[in-house]
Parts: C-alpha cells; structure tokens; sequence
C-alpha cells in the first residue's frame, strides 16, 4: 500500500507539472496587474503595506482559481467514483491534490517574486521574509480553497452558493500578513507561528469537509 | 450475496423507484432493463453506497453495505470517463491501479492491454483516443483490479462487435470463477444464464 501511495504522489506530481501552464498564465495576469497597480500610483509616496495588501489579494484569487479548475477537472463525478471505491480514504487524495496545488503555486511565486518585487517597488531585502510569509500562509489559503471548490463544483446550483460561507476563514490570513508587514523589518518569529498554527487548523478539518462535500454533492 | 430489499429512491420531491426487491448470489448476473429517466444509473449508485436511498436496505454478505465494504469488494465502472486528459494510457494505468492499490505487473498489464486493444501505443495521450477506445481504458479495470463484485454502468455503448464478445467472455470467467456482475445496457447479452430486472 505505501508504494502504491508513493507511485500516486509521483503521478499527481506529474499531473501537477502537466497544470503549470494554466499557473503560468495566471502568474503573467499578476504581473500585469502590479505593472498596471504601480504605473496608477506612480505619483504616490507609498510604503510597503499597500503593494503587500494588492499583491496578497491577487495571491488570493490566483489561488482560488487555480484550487476551482484543479477540483472541477480532478473531481467529476466519475473520478469521485473511483476515489469513493479506493482503499485510500478521499481525505488522503484530497490531501496529497492540494499540496501539489501549493507546490506548484509557492515554486512560481519563488521564481516571480523579484520581478513582482520590483514591479511593486518593495525594496528586494524584503524578497526573503515576502517569500516566508507567503510560503507559510499560501497552505491554509489552498487547503481553505479546496474547501471552497469543492462546494463550488457541487451539482446544485443553490447548494454552491454556500461555498460563500467558507470565505471569512480566509480574513485571519489577510488580517495578520497585514500585521506582520506593520512590524519593522518582519522580526515577529511569534506571529509567523499563527500561519503554522492555523495552518494545522485547517489540515484537521479542511481534507474531511472537503471529501464530504466532494461525496455528498458531487456524485 | 447481494440482497435488495424493498429500495426506494427520490430526488427532491420526485420518486425515481419504489420497493425494489432482488438478490444476487455468487456466479450470477443481473441485467438491469428499462427505458431512459427511470433510474437504471441510481439505483447502480444506491448499490455502490455512493447515495443513500430513501427506504429499503442493501446488504453484502449479510452485512449492509458502508464505505469499507464497498471498497474492498465493489469495482466499479459508470457511463463517463474517469481517466485524466493530459496523462498517457500507461501513466492513467499506473495511476489507476495504485488508486485502488493494486500491485503493479507489466506482464498482466501488457497481456489485458491486448486482450481489449490489440495494437496500441500506450504512449498516447488520454484525449486522443477515440470514445471507443476510452471507454475499453476504463474496462481494463475488470481485468486488473481483482474485486469480487463488479458493478458496470452500460459497459457495451460504444463498443466494437470483437469487443463486445471479449468482454462477454470476460463475463464468463468471472461468473465462472463466482464473481457478481450486475449492470445497466439497452442492448441485450450473449451470455446464457442471466437474470433481468425491468424497472418501470
């Protein structure tokens, strides 16, 4: 059972590599929308935190669309089938799917992170410290999506509008990365530990309400 | 054995089958019949545990059927592909089959490639196979995963007339070897001991 676990996760790697264009993609439309976000306030003395709130909103919504076509291409009902009948739990899939999703998210965002930076005009001695908060915060963001999409892609339209009741979980995230950038030089080793913390939340709940959203309304 | 008793299933407010009766004991086959809407691909998905039905019980062996007995003893293959687009067939097999942990063998593999294919690339991409030769994709399953129940969703739509004879060969041995098969077609088998079951 262990080799066949590891012969999946190499596959759903393979399948995660095959998604890095549609990652691509979305990673261009960020780097045009800073481009278009700088060039409007190009006249403006702005610090760090406004260019972090826009880069971490986009960030946001890469993720939740990224998370959204992974889920409807990787969980129509027939493949449900097929996972409902395998001797790994759907949770597990639903596990090893999203951290592929933030494998592939957090690698782009390691390689497009200077150019944002520099587009952003955040001064690169930040590069380090952006990339662990992102690195850290971008798991609960993906494993809250999946939560998300999983209701999204649901068969009935009314039930889909309940995925909206999952987005508050994401204000934590946002309220304290926010936090964070307000503290000189991002010296806060303590509050770094609440994305790993939160993080833990969301992998006790999340892979179970997913899978039972995944059961109940996509089949 | 399989025993359904007294099945009823709705959706919202609408009845789709009411006080469904039948049992099925190892080395039969149940042809479910009966004309489109009136619940042929439900009542495969009560049976399979995938929904819950509204009255009546299904048991496996005695025991009613949950998510651990369905899984160790259930195999099954619905109308729509499961198989992943940008994946090659081998990739798609392997992934497969370690889904529903199965011990990977390149022998058995090659050998029930051609059993079904003949002469295939199996270096092709999912998506440009013909809808043919993906539906033949999803019934290697039968032939490698080795469960005791095998419950298939209209397994002959699409199917060449070769095919069609392999798979009712493939019937046989596994009626032979005192499997279950129980599944959904409008058109009718060429095995000779079967029983039907017409919803209305």
């Amino acid at each position: 059972m262990i080799k066949n676990f590891f012969k999946l996760i190499s596959i759903e790697f393979q399948l995660m590599l095959k998604g890095s264009v549609f990652s691509f993609v979305l990673y261009c439309l960020l780097i045009i929308s800073c481009a278009i976000f700088s060039l409007s306030l190009k006249y403006e003395s702005i610090g760090i935190n406004a260019p972090l709130c826009f880069l971490y909103v986009m960030i946001f919504f890469i993720s939740l669309f990224k998370v959204e076509k992974i889920y409807s291409l990787n969980f129509d009902e027939a493949k449900v089938h097929q996972y409902i009948l395998s001797p790994f739990s759907l949770e597990i899939i639903v596990f090893v799917k999203n951290m592929m999703i933030y494998l592939n998210m957090i690698i782009f965002f390691f390689i497009f992170s200077p150019l944002i930076l520099i587009i952003l005009n955040i001064d690169l001695s930040y590069l380090l410290k952006i990339n662990i908060l992102l690195a850290l915060s971008l798991l609960s963001i993906i494993f809250i999506s999946s939560m998300t999409a999983s209701i999204t892609i649901s068969k009935n339209n009314r039930l889909s509008l309940t995925s909206i009741l999952t987005l508050p979980l994401f204000v934590p995230i946002l309220i304290f990365s926010m936090a964070i950038t307000d503290l000189i030089d991002f010296n806060t080793g303590r509050m770094y530990l609440f994305f790993v913390a939160y993080f833990l939340l969301n992998l006790a709940f999340s892979p179970l309400l997913t899978s039972f959203a995944l059961k109940k309304l996509s089949v | 054995m399989i025993e359904v008793n007294n099945l009823s299933f709705a959706r919202g407010n609408t009845l789709i089958y009411k006080n469904v009766n039948f049992k099925i004991r190892p080395g039969e086959l149940l042809l479910i019949q009966g004309a489109n809407g009136v619940g042929k691909t439900t009542l495969l998905s009560n049976i399979a545990n995938f929904i819950d039905p509204l009255e009546g019980s299904i048991t496996y062996n005695n025991l009613v059927i949950d998510n651990n007995i369905a899984s160790e003893s259930f195999l099954y293959i619905g109308e729509n592909n499961f198989a992943h687009d940008s994946l090659t067939l081998n990739q798609n097999i392997e992934y497969w089959l370690s889904i529903h942990n199965v011990k990977f063998n390149n022998s058995i593999k090659n050998k029930s490639v051609n059993y079904f294919f003949q002469k295939l690339n199996l270096d092709k991409k999912f998506y440009q196979l013909s809808f043919g030769q993906k539906k033949k994709l999803q019934l290697l399953l039968l032939m490698l995963v080795n469960k005791p129940v095998w419950i298939l969703d209209d397994p002959l739509s699409g199917l060449d007339d070769r095919t069609i004879i392999n798979l009712n060969t493939l019937f046989e041995k596994k009626l032979e070897n005192k499997g279950i098969i129980i599944l959904t077609s409008h058109q009718n088998i060429t095995l000779n001991n079967y029983k039907t079951l017409k919803l209305i």
